[in-house]
Formats: C-alpha cells, sequence, structure tokens
C-alpha cells in the first residue's frame, strides 16, 4: 500500500499541543507571572501564555508524514525543521500509547521502532492520531513482517497468555519506585525555587515545633516512618495505575501486550525477531516467589520499558509465558550446570574482601582509640550480610546449553536467568582478567543483535567456554582453530 | 573442546607504534612537572615523589605494556570466520562468523600512517560482537579487507 501524499496528525490536536506546551513550559511561565507581578504590568504574563499557546497550534501546522513504497518520512519543527526518514524494511515493532487527555479525545501515540536505540528527537512518533486508524496505519507500516502473520491470525484466534491479576500487587511495596518518586518530587521543589517558601511555611514551622517537643531520635523515627509509608503507597499506587488490566495475547506470529490505566499502552512484538527471554528476580521479589520477564529481541532496546512482557508477578506464570513463547521448557526452568570451585571460592572473596578490611581498619583504629562496641556489631552484621550474599550468587551461578538455547543465571540482587537462541548469536568473546587466569576461569560473552547485545556466562571453567560456545554455535565447532 | 590461538601477528613495529603513543600523555606529564619544578622549587619529597610515579608510570606503559600486547595479540581469518585475541592485563579471545559481518572498516591514525600501520574493524549487528584487528602493515590490511569483503556476501541478507 503505498500513499504518496503528506499527511497531518489528528486536528484534535489542535487541543492537546497547545495544553502540553503549557505543561511543558510551566517554568518559563512561573517566570512570567513573577515578572508580571514585579512589573505590575500583567500583560507581560498574557503575551507569554498566548506565545506558549500559539507555539502548540504552529505544531500541529508545521507536522507531517507521509508513508511510501519503501520510507517512511515525519517532517516536525517550528523554528528548526526536521525530517525524520526511515526504510520500511527497517521497521521492528510498532507502539501506541495515550495519555489521559489524548485518551479523553480519542487518540493514541505511534511510535515506530527499528533496530538502533535512537534518542528523542530522532525517533519516529505520530504524536497523535487517531485510535480507529492505528489498526490501518500499524498494518501498514508492518506490512512487511506480518503480512504472512495475518493469514495465520485468520486460521487462530489470539489466545491470552496472562492477564494481571490483584495479588500482583503484593511484589510492588518492593521496589524503590515510591522512594525514587519522592526524591524526584523534592528534587524539583528545590529547583523551582520554591524550597525557601517552604522552609517559613507554617507546615515547617510545626514541624520544628514538635521536633523540639518530641525530641530528635523521636521526630526522625516519625519521619523515616512517614517516608517509607508514602514511598509503599507510591509504588503500589505506581504498579495499579501502570500495569493494572494488563494482557499478553499471542495471534500466531505476533505478540500484543496492552497495559496502563490512565495512560493506556499497546505494544505490538513481532514474534520472529523474538531471541529469547530474561527471567528477572530481583532478591524481595524472589523472595515473595516473584520474577519479571523481559523480552530479547532485535529492534527492541534490551532493558526498561521497552522489551517488557511481565511486570512482578508469580514466577510460575512469568516461567509458564516463557514457556510459551520459546517452546523449551527446560531451558526456562531446567537445572544449570554450576561453574565448579574456582568461580565459588571468587564469589566468597569478593563478597568477603569488603568486610574483612572494614573489620582490619577497626582493628587498626582500636589500637590508638576506643571504638564503640556497636562497630563490632555493625562490622559483624556487614560480614554476615555479604556471607548470605555471596553464598545466594554462589547458588545462582550456572549456565545450560544446548544446540538451540543458551542459558545463564547469575546475580543475588539482582538475579537474572537469560535464554538465548542460539541462532541468534553472531559473535563469542573469551575473556580473562589477569585474576581470572590465575582462577582457571573465564567469562564467556555471547553477541548478538537483540536485547542488550551481549550477555555474559560468568567464570565459567576456561577449559569448559569454549566448548558451551561449539555446542551452541556450530560455526566455532566447525572452524579451522577447533581442537577437541 | 578448545580453540587454538590464532597464527598471525600484528606489524613488527606494533610495539614501537604503542610505545609512541603512549609516551607523549606521560611526556607531557613530565614536562609539567619540570615547570612545576622551576616554578616551585620548594617541597623536594613532593616533586621527588611524582618524579617516581610518572617514572615507573612511563616504564610500565612505554615499555612493559606494548612488549605484552604485541606478545597477546594475534589474528586470523578462515573462510568462516574472524578470530582475534587481544588485551594486556585483561585478555580476550573473540570469533565472529564472516556470514554475519556487517561492514569492514580501516581506521588509520597520525601514528598509524607515519608508521605505515591501519586497524581493521568488522561489525555484525550485534554492538557487543565487533572484532578489531590492530596495527596491521598497510598492505597486509589492504589484503585482509580485500579477502573479508569478497567472502562477506554483505548484505545478501539481514545478519541479524
Amino acid at each position: 500500500m503505498t500513499e504518496r501524499v503528506w499527511h497531518r496528525l489528528s486536528p484534535r490536536m489542535l487541543l492537546v499541543h497547545p495544553v502540553h506546551e503549557v505543561l511543558r513550559q510551566i517554568p518559563l511561565l512561573v517566570g512570567a507571572v513573577v515578572v508580571g507581578s514585579a512589573t505590575g504590568n500583567s500583560w507581560w504574563t498574557v503575551a507569554i501564555v498566548a506565545l506558549t499557546i500559539a507555539f502548540g497550534v504552529l505544531r500541529w501546522f508545521t507536522t507531517t508524514y507521509r508513508i511510501e513504497t519503501d520510507e517512511v518520512q515525519l517532517r516536525t519543527g517550528v523554528l528548526q525543521r526536521k525530517v525524520v526518514s526511515l526504510p520500511r524494511n527497517r521497521i521492528r515493532s510498532v507502539q501506541t500509547d495515550a495519555r489521559l487527555l489524548h485518551q479523553l479525545l480519542g487518540l493514541t501515540v505511534l511510535r515506530v521502532s527499528t533496530g538502533q536505540q535512537v534518542r528523542g528527537d530522532t525517533e519516529f512518533a505520530l504524536d497523535a492520531v487517531r485510535v480507529e486508524e492505528v489498526p490501518r496505519l500499524r498494518s501498514i507500516l508492518l506490512a512487511d513482517s506480518l503480512a504472512a502473520a495475518d493469514q495465520a491470525e485468520a486460521q487462530a484466534p489470539g489466545r491470552q497468555l496472562a492477564r494481571w491479576q490483584l495479588s500482583w500487587l503484593r511484589y510492588s511495596p518492593l521496589s524503590f519506585t515510591g522512594l525514587a518518586m519522592i526524591l524526584a518530587a523534592v528534587g524539583v521543589t528545590y529547583q523551582a525555587g520554591l524550597g525557601a517558601i517552604l522552609e517559613h511555611s507554617r507546615l515547617a514551622e510545626s514541624g520544628r515545633d514538635a521536633a523540639q517537643r518530641f525530641g530528635v531520635v523521636a521526630s526522625v523515627a516519625v519521619f523515616g516512618v512517614v517516608v517509607v509509608l508514602a514511598s509503599v503507597g507510591l509504588s503500589v499506587l505506581r504498579s495499579l495505575v501502570t500495569f493494572g488490566n494488563l494482557t499478553l495475547r499471542r495471534d500466531a506470529e505476533v505478540l500484543h501486550l496492552q497495559h496502563g490505566l490512565l495512560r493506556k499502552r499497546e505494544h505490538t512484538f513481532d514474534m520472529r525477531r523474538l531471541r529469547g527471554g530474561t527471567l528477572r528476580q530481583p532478591l524481595l521479589v524472589r523472595l515473595l516467589g516473584g520474577a519479571r520477564l523481559d523480552a530479547v529481541m532485535t529492534g527492541v532496546a534490551g532493558a526498561g520499558e521497552a522489551s517488557l512482557l511481565l511486570p512482578p508477578c508469580p514466577v510460575r506464570t512469568a516461567e509458564s509465558v516463557l514457556t510459551d513463547l520459546i517452546a523449551d521448557v527446560n531451558t526456562v526452568s531446567g537445572p544449570v550446570r554450576g561453574h565448579g570451585p574456582a568461580a565459588t571460592r571468587r564469589r566468597w572473596t569478593r563478597g568477603l574482601v569488603f568486610p574483612v578490611v572494614v573489620a582490619a581498619g577497626l582493628v587498626l583504629a582500636a589500637a590508638f582509640v576506643a571504638v564503640p562496641p556497636w562497630a563490632w556489631i555493625a562490622v559483624a552484621a556487614l560480614a554476615l550480610t555479604c556471607a548470605l550474599l555471596a553464598a545466594d550468587r554462589v547458588r545462582a551461578l550456572g549456565h545450560r546449553v544446548d544446540d538451540r538455547w543458551l542459558v545463564a543465571r547469575a546475580g543475588s540482587l539482582e538475579r537474572r536467568r537469560d535464554c538465548i537462541a542460539a541462532e541468534g548469536i553472531i559473535g563469542w568473546t573469551v575473556r580473562q582478567t589477569f585474576f581470572q587466569r590465575r582462577a582457571g576461569v573465564a567469562t564467556l560473552i555471547a553477541a548478538t543483535a537483540a536485547g542488550v547485545k551481549h550477555y555474559q556466562v560468568i567464570d565459567v571453567p576456561a577449559e569448559l567456554s569454549w566448548s558451551i560456545a561449539g555446542t551452541a554455535s556450530p560455526w566455532v565447532a566447525d572452524s579451522e582453530w577447533a581442537r577437541s | 573442546m578448545d580453540l587454538v590461538d590464532p597464527a598471525n601477528r600484528p606489524s613488527r613495529k606494533a610495539p614501537l607504534v604503542w610505545a609512541i603513543g603512549a609516551a607523549i600523555p606521560w611526556l607531557m606529564l613530565a614536562l609539567g612537572q619540570v615547570v612545576w619544578l622551576v616554578v616551585d622549587g620548594g617541597l623536594v619529597w613532593a616533586h621527588l615523589a611524582a618524579a617516581a610515579v610518572t617514572a615507573v608510570g612511563m616504564a610500565v606503559f612505554v615499555i612493559v605494556v606494548p612488549l605484552w600486547r604485541y606478545r597477546v595479540h594475534r589474528w586470523d581469518i578462515s573462510s568462516q570466520a574472524v578470530y582475534t585475541r587481544s588485551g594486556w592485563l585483561v585478555q580476550e579471545r573473540r570469533i565472529a562468523p564472516i556470514s554475519r559481518v556487517q561492514t569492514v572498516d580501516t581506521y588509520r591514525g597520525p601514528l598509524d600512517r607515519l608508521f605505515g600501520l591501519a586497524n581493521v574493524t568488522v561489525t555484525t549487528a550485534s554492538s557487543a560482537g565487533a572484532v578489531r584487528i590492530v596495527a596491521l602493515d598497510s598492505a597486509v590490511a589492504d589484503r585482509v579487507v580485500g579477502q573479508l569483503t569478497d567472502i562477506a556476501a554483505i548484505g545478501a541478507e539481514d545478519a541479524t
């Protein structure tokens, strides 16, 4: 299908752009209000607001796109004109994303992603088109990759792989997103110059009074509890708003992921670009039997929102979905082969070096000054924590390989199990630091075009490293350098 | 299974070029210290300490490291794959199939041009999979590039 004309985005954006422009220019507008009230001439404020709105309106007039046989083009920019062109055969996935205002007006942002990682200003995003137009645009843009899939879809209706459940919320209080949000809010407040105002406000005054009345320790404790509660509340709320109503559907060769209560997002993955998956289990999520699932795909960034398939959910759900995607149950949940005593020893030395150094420092200090008893307890606690982490890392470390899949498992605080398709591996590196050479171990790195591009098998016995590569990639085993 | 080391060494001039490349920043540092000595000749121990650090650093990076790297660096090309060994303290061996090669680049820095050397970079669709063959004699590098582009069916498939 070819369209040679330049298209405009939905005219409803004439309403959205000015609002977004105003929101984006809030610092400038705050300045305008300040200038307006300082000079006593409110025309300043009016003029700047009007200019901002006009700018927003102009955005609509200056943004056009067209879809040609071999490429798509997007022209944007009011003052700085810019043309983004993408070859159509490079399009790997199409994503939609609708914020609240977009949703009210029946609009959605359509993003096209290619193999490259793009920065904000070179990405191809149609902001925004009517929701009704999305299926048509998607089929045009992905015509290349979905043509075959559409036929299959007609025969086999979509199958739901996973659906968000209220119980998944139990994993969210354990994340740091809430704390991060609080810190970000504090940062923005101070940056906007409101910190000084806040310090003199009645709230701060009453806080200081309370602190004097109840003592510093009690106040700090209360403050800490409040921050923790707020952070837990925000984390739960955020995960509810972002992932509530998440569904993951598979129509033959296409994977549809939909989520978001206020901001609706839809992500379409082409299954033929799937090169595996990563099960991630951050320590706190793992303690509650949870896991999250990332897709390893060519043309999709390996980390963050873009590759997310499932947020923290019961590990059995994540495993069953991944099994469904890669059709190999042993790769997803089968046992892994450990890396032997040298790797174990290295986990322990690494884990215990820090507490040993601290303890030695403390012993040295004790020779000259009186060390309070709580310091010894703290060092003991530190050593115990590090030892537990080391033991957990030893348990995690392992790999599994056959001629179709490479599995690497590692980590404690951020445990991950990478399942990578052997046919997607386009290069192998065996890396040895000085200490690794002495210990007779090596880090094996599989390079792929998908996901985070390199996947590591840490501290594998050196003599095994090329066998693993050779098992997964026949071209390594068949090369003229291979010796059995 | 194991992989034997690749057969070919870099150019004989490689250690010299690496040594000169490393010597330049260290000489600047030494020059800075001489200026410091002239401007402010007090603190004798500080001057001595700084001079000692510079001398040791220079000995390591200008003499030891280039020779060490020369002992480690190897490369080889077969009809199927490119295979290199590189590094000194951290050593790596890297292999990539020629069927997945996307581009073959040559790079000649100012020092390389002075001594007639060239570096060849073979990239694949993975940003982690680029294979670098460094410090080749120009003629060898040209032959390598020709050989690689002949074998590689560049653009024949998606290579991902």
